[in-house]
């Protein structure tokens, strides 16, 4: 009855802790289990309650382990970008992203040269163009929003593959190599 | 990162190693030692006072195999479920530097407590 215990707890660890040590776990506490049997029923009430708070604080330490380790893998400001294989992007991203970037400047370039362009008259024409930098300043939380918006989706499609355990396949398809 | 890219002050600052880190790794340094091998061992090393639940052993096996400290060994005869350890020579240097690190400090201590007694 205890190792059914011990086994659903195993399940709170996250898959890749499992996959590398869920076996072990489980052998080491199936030999604990069987040290603890012929004590007194406090003692095996102790071992009890401390291997399960230890299961219990383990699983949400390894969360938080997998947490942090994503975050600093996609922490740019530490100057490290150590992201894991399965979240890693493809490089033809890094082109794709400067070439964006490229596009957008060159964008806001040619709005200055059109806003320059047009002859600072008093009174003002009866078409007005807007300058450029007053659309941007205008459209700024609106233009981040929707980028911070596109990175949440990102990182919760990524976050859903990994739970789902789609990497391992990478892992299984090296290993039959 | 893992130590072998860290500079001997980035180690130094890992220190001191919290006492169920230390008895590990004492476990380990006399030979490569199975999980349940190790929870008795640290058990029997501090006469009972540290008693190792399975997931905080599992924990911190993680993260000195994650930093290099401790490495997995293959036994020709391993039954389903028992994986042995073992210090690797960055987990052996850095332990004797904790050791090394006690060492002064009970030292310094000594010194200090004996000054101040005469």
């Amino acid at each position: 009855m205890m190792l059914t215990v011990y086994r659903t707890l195993l399940r709170l660890y996250p898959a890749e802790h499992r996959e590398l040590f869920g076996e072990e776990m489980l052998a080491v506490l199936r030999e604990e289990s069987d040290d603890h049997t012929k004590k007194k029923l406090l003692a095996r009430g102790r071992f009890f309650a401390r291997e399960i708070t230890g299961l219990v604080n383990g699983a949400l330490h390894e969360h938080f382990r997998a947490w942090i380790e994503i975050q600093d893998g996609l922490s740019l400001a530490t100057g490290r970008f150590n992201m894991r294989n399965g979240f890693r992007f493809p490089k033809t991203t890094i082109v794709f992203m400067a070439l964006i970037l490229a596009g957008v400047v060159t964008a806001i370039k040619k709005g200055e040269d059109i806003a320059a362009s047009v002859p600072n008259v008093d009174p003002p024409l009866p078409i007005h163009i807007q300058p450029v930098h007053s659309i941007l300043l205008g459209g700024l939380p609106l233009f981040f929003a929707f980028f911070y918006a596109a990175g949440l989706i990102g990182w919760a499609i990524m976050f859903a593959l990994r739970r789902s355990g789609t990497h391992r396949l990478d892992n299984m398809s090296a290993g039959q190599k | 990162m893992t130590l072998y890219d860290m500079s001997p002050k980035a180690i130094i600052e890992s220190l001191p190693l919290s006492e169920p880190v230390l008895l590990i790794l004492l476990s380990l340094a006399g030979q490569p030692q199975h999980g349940y091998s190790i929870l008795k061992d640290v058990e029997r090393m501090s006469d009972g006072r540290v008693v190792l639940s399975t997931g905080t052993l599992y924990g911190a096996l993680r993260r000195l195999l994650d930093d290099d400290w401790i490495e997995r060994f293959e036994e020709e005869e391993t039954s389903r479920g028992r994986q042995a350890y073992r210090l690797t020579p960055q987990g052996r240097r850095n332990l004797q530097g904790e050791i090394d690190r006690m060492k002064n400090l009970t030292r310094l201590a000594t010194l200090r407590v004996a000054t101040k007694e005469s």
